[in-house]
Parts: C-alpha cells; structure tokens; sequence
C-alpha cells in the first residue's frame, strides 16, 4: 500500500511546518507534550468545544485529509486508549459525587471509537470503520488491517491514523510502574541517558493510504508483530518478513529503532541492530516525540520524509552509513513486550512494482 | 434571590458546563434560545445542564418534559430556580 | 478459504460454560435480576445480568499459573477462552503456533476496578497489583502469556459491536493467508463506568429489559466473556465443525455519537454487505439474531432496517433479554447463540415481549421456533459512534 498524504501533530512542529526537521524542539523532564494548531476553520466551535485533547488531534489531522481527498473507502484507527482525560474526569466525577447525576459528555467522548466515529459523522462517511486498541500494538493492527482491504480490492483509498494523549490518568499510573525516568532528562539527551525510564509522548497521525502508486509513492510493504517473543523468535519474524518480500537483510539501508533510554529494555534493539543490521544506518525517533503505545505511526511518517523528502536531520540519526536509502525496516516494542516491525520502500529508487 | 445576579451567574455556569467557545457569558442574552436557534445546544447539553442545576442549585429534574419547559432560555431557567429553591 | 467454527466457549449470566448457556436457552431462563456480586449505588435500582460467580469463586475455576493483577474481566475472559481451545481440541503448540491468531475486544478493560483505579490515576493507593491491568487490551495479554500466544494479536474496540469486530476481522486473517487459526471473542464485565456513563444517558431499564417492546423503558447491562475458534478449510481435517462464517458487514451510520439515523442507514448497509459477502439473498436468511437492546432508539431504528431490507422478515429475536447487554462480549456471545441455533435448529423466543412497536406491526418470536436445515443465521451488533457490524453464520 502506498502513502499518499501524511498530517500530524506531534510534540515537533510538524502540522504546519513540513521542513520540521531544520528545527527540532528539545524538551526538559519526563513530557514531551504536543505543538497543537490552532483549530479554527478546521473544526466548529460548537464540536470542538466537546473534544478532548486526543479527538481534536485526531480530527486536525483526519479532517483536512478526508476534505482533500474525498470519499475514502473506510477509517481504521489505532489508539491505545483513546481519550483518556475524558476518561479520568468521568471516573473522578464518579468517586466524587458519589455515582450521583453525571454528565454524559465525559463518558460518550471516552470511548476509544470516538475518533473514527467522529470523523465519519462529520464526513458523511458510511464505508467501514473500525478502532484498534491492542495497546502497543493498536497501529500496526491498522496497518494490517488496511493492508488486507487494499490487497483484497475491498478498499483503494483508506485514512489510517493513530492517536495518544498524556493526560495525568495514565501518566500517574505510568509513574508509578516506574516507566518514567526519576532524574531529569533533555530529550536530546535521552537515547543516551542510560538511566531506567523513559519519557512521556503524545501525538496523532494520519495517513492517507492507496492500493495504486502515485508519482514518488512511498510504498509501506509489510507489517508483522508478535507478543512476549524469545530474542531468537524476534529475528525470525525478521527474516521470515525479509524472505516474503524476496529481499534478505543487506537490501535493508536503514533502521528506525524505537530507541527510548530505558536502559532495562533498550537491549531489544541494540541486539536487533547488532545481530541482523551492523551496516545500515540507524535512526531514533522517541528523542523526538517520546515513548507512547502507538508512536510507530511517527516512525512510519519518519521513513516516509527520509525516503521522500530526503530529510537530513542530525538528531535522529544513531548510527550513520552511507547507504542511500531505499528500503527502511522500522523496529519498535513496547515496554519489551509487544514488538513490531514495519517495511518500508521508496519505489521510485527500485524497478519493482508491488 | 437576587434575579439579574441570579442570571450572570447563570451564563457563568453554561458557558463553563458545556465549555461554550463562541459566547462569553456576557454576550448571552436572557432571551436567548438554548435549543433550536441562538446557543443552538443539543439533547447531550440538555443533559448537561440538568447535572448542572443538580450540582449548583440542588434542583432535580427527573421528567425530560419538565426539562424542555425549563431550559427554554436564561430567563426560565432563573425563574425555574427561584420558584423551586428553598 | 472458507473458515469454520470448531471450538467455542462461554460464560454468562445463564451459564459458565456452553452447555449451560444452551440448556438455559432452550428452557427460556432469563439470568436478569438484582445484582448479589456487584457493588455500585445503583445496584438495587436497576436490573442487571451479573454471572453468578464472585471473583473467589472464578479464581478457584481458573488455572492463574503464576499471572498477577488480575481483575474480574480478565478471569472471564480466561475461563472463555480456555473453554474454546478444549471444545476445539487445540494443542497448546496449537495455540502458540505464530500461524494463530488471537483477535479480543473489550470496552471495559480493567475499569471494573472503578475506585483502585481512581486511586491509581490520582496517586492515592498503596499497592501497585493492579498498574498494568486497566486498558481494554490488558486481559489480552494475560491470555498471551499464559497461552504463550505469538501469532498477531489485536483488540477491538468499537463499542457495543467489538467482538462482531473480532469475529470478522480473525476471519479475514485467516482467508488473507495472515494465519490458519484464529481464537476471536470479547470480554467485558460489569463496571460503575458503564452503570454510570449509561445511566447518565438515561438508557437504564429498572424492570427486564423489553426488546422490541412498545413500552420498552431501556437496556439491562450484562457482563460474559465468548470465544470461538476459527479454523482455515485446509487445517480442519475431520474435525466437528459448528459453522462456518460466510459473511460480514461493516459500516458507520454516520448520524449521531448516541443515536441512530431514521433510516438506518449505518444498519442496512452492513446487513447488505454481509448477505454480498455471503453470496446470498436477504431472503436467504432463516433467523435473526438481533442487536435488540432495549432502548426507544435502538429497537425502532433496527426493524425499521429489517423493513428496509427483507420483503418478508425471517423470526427475529434478541437474546439480550436472557443476559443484557453485554457491551464489548455481546457480539461473540450472540455469535455463539447464533451457531446453536444453526446446530439445533432452535429460534430462542425473545422474553418479556408484549406489545408491538407502534404502527410498524413487527413481532419478535416469543415462543421456541424449531425449522429443520437451518441454513444461514445473521448476527447483529451496533455500538455508540455509530458502529454497525451485521455477521452471518452458515451451516457446516
């Protein structure tokens, strides 16, 4: 399946600044909260008023796509958990009021379908829609799930997107799970921290993407995950992915790894790196946008800008080499548990058609 | 009961209940239609504002009838209160 | 690649197992009443449909094997789920294998613990059992673990329609040659979120729910857990097949966050994409298992979709009225029952029916309907955010 459109919010200039990359945004302490448009002549007052944080990124980013690009053929979205400040403001009133009358707003904008179903009411949008919420594994299931409605000619054209927002709900309990760093870290300086802990992100992205390749399309060609894997399981899958796409490791030009300073579960990709891709070049992205269940959705518009916009941008590289790049595999887990892999291909450098 | 410090007090809490982003309280005129046209609310705020008279006024309203002959504008809303508070 | 149901599991207000649920089915007993396990304000005012075991006794049924933070969600999903993989007489290589796929869906999660995680979420507890334990998705992965589960694994959340969700998407897993297994179901159990959430909806029935009734004053909240294991054409061998899946239909009605459109049209558009994808005619269809959930939106708004799409409605009935609405396990529990009507050639009469709605003159089935060569049987399922999923079992 090809990229045809990306839009995003993240803690990085990106919404209105395509060039963010000339002027990445350090940030002190544990959140990395993000840049936010204004939403005017985006979204109503009168719907915008309702939304939390995560349903209004969501629309910011859905919104313009689907007013571009016309009808699609479904909305698939991925969110871990979806709109958890609403939540939590439901849940308080809860305790607090003793389960007294209760405003329905909090609940109803809760639900983790909230986004996809938005996006659709306010589009016209009858065509199939579906919300992933398998924690860090919520976008790749989007992707598969697009991928199967592109191959089996039931869709061409789809918006798949991704959100997650920090809200103290789940920060809170995050901290307390000892996922956060307990000393203060510069976001330029976290893959390298070598403390426990990592950093908090945030973020919405949106893909608008095609079974027809278009003018430099950027093709996303494989998408697999597996859960509580051995090491040795991990490469399998790797080479197994590899093999299904006819290409072997050396194909591969550079690696997107989900680097995020905790040095508890960092091993996962230095073991990755040094057992299959000692020669490519190595990028990072959680210094960028923080550590969050559905952040490969930045990793994959992050291929998507070296690849097509021949994005030069020290700060996210780990490891250079000077291949050019063609094919990037991203590797990402989360919290050592659910790992993912993503293939990546700029067509336009390669002779096949896929 | 106050009544003109009833009503500011009033357009102070729908703004804030239902997080209006057009209006500040000021601009809402006593007379001016919650529901259909003017604030242009809809059947979620109604609830809204029934949780609202619940928490701030202590007044109940159980029948969804009754609902749409109070929340009708400020000004009924305010006579609703007056007439009910003890 | 036709995909066949060989295995399924279930606990529920009428039963802890399979047989239970049917037995409880073919003899018309309810399971909604005052609640004795769940704790929350409204307990006495409303009728829910609680299964019948506290957490202690759940515990005693479940082999844990070493898992912590558990919460009521994830024992009945566990309990489901090992049930399905025995009735299908899965090897545990079997349910490891990277070629089974484990799709669930939840909407509650780990809510079900409302005041541990008000205490969690706003730094006010003393233990932290419980930090991994509130997503949707958290009793997914006590079931990958314990299972050792390494195929894909995904959880659904679309509301009242998650795990109709589950059911196609493990089936389109399986014929996009992603895997040859898949176990597919949901899970939810009763909560003060959802009490809450939709009592401020004002959609709470304090008598038995009514579907489809005139006088239907709301929905009845349930909890259960259901799975069902679906097999590719090519692995069944002479495996004992329930069913097979022969279509499924999504579509978003796109009208309204709580409500349905008028003319249902987030309802007829997936009920005419599952009977496409089936290669059949609405006609076709021998029974309806319905989403009926008992509210004045809801039940209106689906038979005006039943009027819309068949010349002559097929016998309808919603099994809600037996154990609720079980939000995210409702579409793999009403799955379940669709597959025994299949088998037994049984319509489950719809309980507490009265009166038709309005002028419409569509009548539920409220004694047992038995047809022999029952053929095709359609599942219903639509959830908030205007989620409309429609499934159709076929006889194996």
């Amino acid at each position: 399946m090809f990229i045809k459109d990306i839009l995003s919010i993240s803690p990085q200039d990106t919404y209105n600044n395509h060039n963010y990359w000339y002027n990445v945004k350090t940030y002190i302490g544990n959140k990395l909260s993000c840049i936010e448009p204004s939403y005017d002549g985006i979204i109503k007052p009168s719907q915008l008023r309702r939304m939390g944080k995560a349903l209004r990124m969501g629309i910011g980013c859905g919104l313009p796509l689907l007013d571009k690009h016309g009808k699609v053929d479904g909305i698939i979205i991925g969110t871990s958990e979806g709109g958890l400040e609403d939540c939590i403001k439901f849940l308080n009133q809860i305790v607090d009021y003793d389960e007294g009358t209760l405003t329905p707003t909090n609940f109803m904008q809760s639900t983790p379908n909230a986004l996809s179903g938005h996006l659709a009411l306010i589009t016209g949008n009858t065509n199939y829609n579906i919300t992933h919420v398998n924690k860090g594994l919520s976008f790749e299931n989007a992707l598969i799930d697009a991928q199967m409605l592109l191959q089996d000619g039931s869709a061409n054209v789809l918006l798949v997107g991704s959100v997650e927002e920090i809200s103290d709900y789940n920060y809170n309990i995050e901290q307390s799970a000892n996922q956060y760093k307990k000393v203060e870290c510069r976001s330029n300086e976290l893959i390298h921290s070598n403390t426990e802990g990592t950093v908090c992100g945030e973020g919405a992205v949106m893909f608008v993407l095609s079974s027809q390749p278009e003018n430099g399309s950027i093709c996303i060609k494989d998408v697999d995950a597996i859960t509580f894997p051995e090491e040795s399981e991990l490469l399998d899958l790797c080479k197994n992915m590899l093999r299904r796409n006819g290409i072997v490791t050396n194909d591969i030009d550079g690696v997107i790894v989900g680097l995020n300073g905790d040095i508890r579960t960092d091993h996962w990709y230095t073991n990755f790196i040094s057992s299959l891709f000692s020669d490519q070049t190595i990028y990072t992205y959680k210094n960028l946008v923080g550590e969050y269940p559905t952040s490969a959705s930045f990793a994959v518009k992050l291929a998507h800008d070296i690849l097509k916009n021949n994005m030069i941008c020290p700060e996210i590289i780990f490891k250079n080499s000077n291949r050019a790049q063609k094919n990037i595999l991203i590797y990402n887990h989360f919290k050592g548990v659910q790992h993912s892999l993503i293939l990546i291909s700029d067509i336009n450098s390669s002779n096949e058609s896929l | 009961m106050n009544k003109e410090i009833l009503k500011q007090e009033l357009k102070a809490h729908l703004v804030s209940y239902l997080n209006i982003l057009e209006y500040k309280p000021e601009e809402i005129a006593d007379d001016m239609p919650l529901f259909g046209t003017g604030l242009e609310l809809d059947s979620i705020d109604s609830l809204e504002l029934i949780v609202m008279l619940e928490r701030e006024y202590g007044l109940k309203i159980t029948n969804p009838a009754d609902g749409r002959k109070i929340l009708v504008n400020i000004e009924s809303m305010a006579d609703f209160i007056i007439a009910n508070k003890k | 690649m036709e995909v066949f149901i060989t295995g399924m599991g279930c606990v529920t207000p009428i039963g802890n197992n399979k047989h239970e649920n049917l037995t409880s089915l073919t003899e018309s007993k309810s399971g909604l009443k005052k609640p004795a396990i769940f704790q929350s304000k409204y307990a006495s005012d409303f009728i829910f449909g609680e299964v019948d075991m506290d957490n202690t006794a759940l515990l005693s049924l479940v082999d844990i094997n070493g898992l912590t933070g558990l919460t009521r969600t994830d024992l009945l999903a566990l309990m489901a789920f090992d049930e399905a993989i025995n009735d299908a007489g899965l090897s545990r290589e079997e349910v490891s294998s990277n070629k089974t796929a484990f799709i669930s869906a939840s909407t509650v999660g780990g809510m079900c613990l409302t005041n541990q995680l008000y205490d969690d979420s706003n730094l006010k507890s003393n233990t932290t059992e419980f930090l991994e334990s509130y997503s949707g998705s958290a009793h997914a992965q006590q079931i990958c673990k314990k299972y050792r589960i390494k195929g894909l694994v995904n959880v659904i959340n679309t509301a009242c329609s998650s795990s109709a969700n589950a059911i196609a998407y493990g089936t389109r897993l399986i014929k996009a040659g992603r895997a040859t297994r898949a176990v597919v179901g949901g899970v939810d159990s009763l909560s003060k979120y959802t009490v809450n959430g939709f009592n401020s909806l004002q959609i709470l029935s304090n008598d038995k729910c009514t579907p489809f009734d005139e006088n239907r004053k709301g929905l009845n909240l349930g909890e259960a857990a259901g799975y069902l294991v679906l097999e590719a054409a090519n692995v069944v061998a002479k495996k004992n097949c329930y069913a097979k899946v022969a279509g499924y239909g999504n579509s978003n009605d796109a009208f309204h966050p709580s409500s349905m459109s008028d003319h249902a049209k987030g309802i007829t558009i997936a009920i005419n994409k599952a009977l496409e994808a089936a290669n059949i005619s609405s006609a076709d269809i021998d029974y309806i298992n319905a989403h009926g959930t008992g509210t004045q939106n809801n039940d209106l708004i689906e038979l005006t979709g039943f009027k819309t799409i068949f010349e002559t409605i097929p016998p309808f009935s919603s099994t809600k009225s037996y154990i609720g609405h079980t939000l995210g396990a409702a579409g793999a529990v009403e799955a379940i029952y669709s597959v025994f009507s299949l088998i037994e050639g049984d319509f489950y009469p719809n309980l507490n029916f009265n009166t038709p709605i309005g002028d419409l003159n569509v009548l539920p089935i409220t004694e047992v309907v038995h047809k022999k060569n029952v053929r095709y049987v359609m599942s219903n399922s639509y959830g908030f955010s205007g989620n409309c999923t429609s499934l159709i079992f076929e006889k194996a």
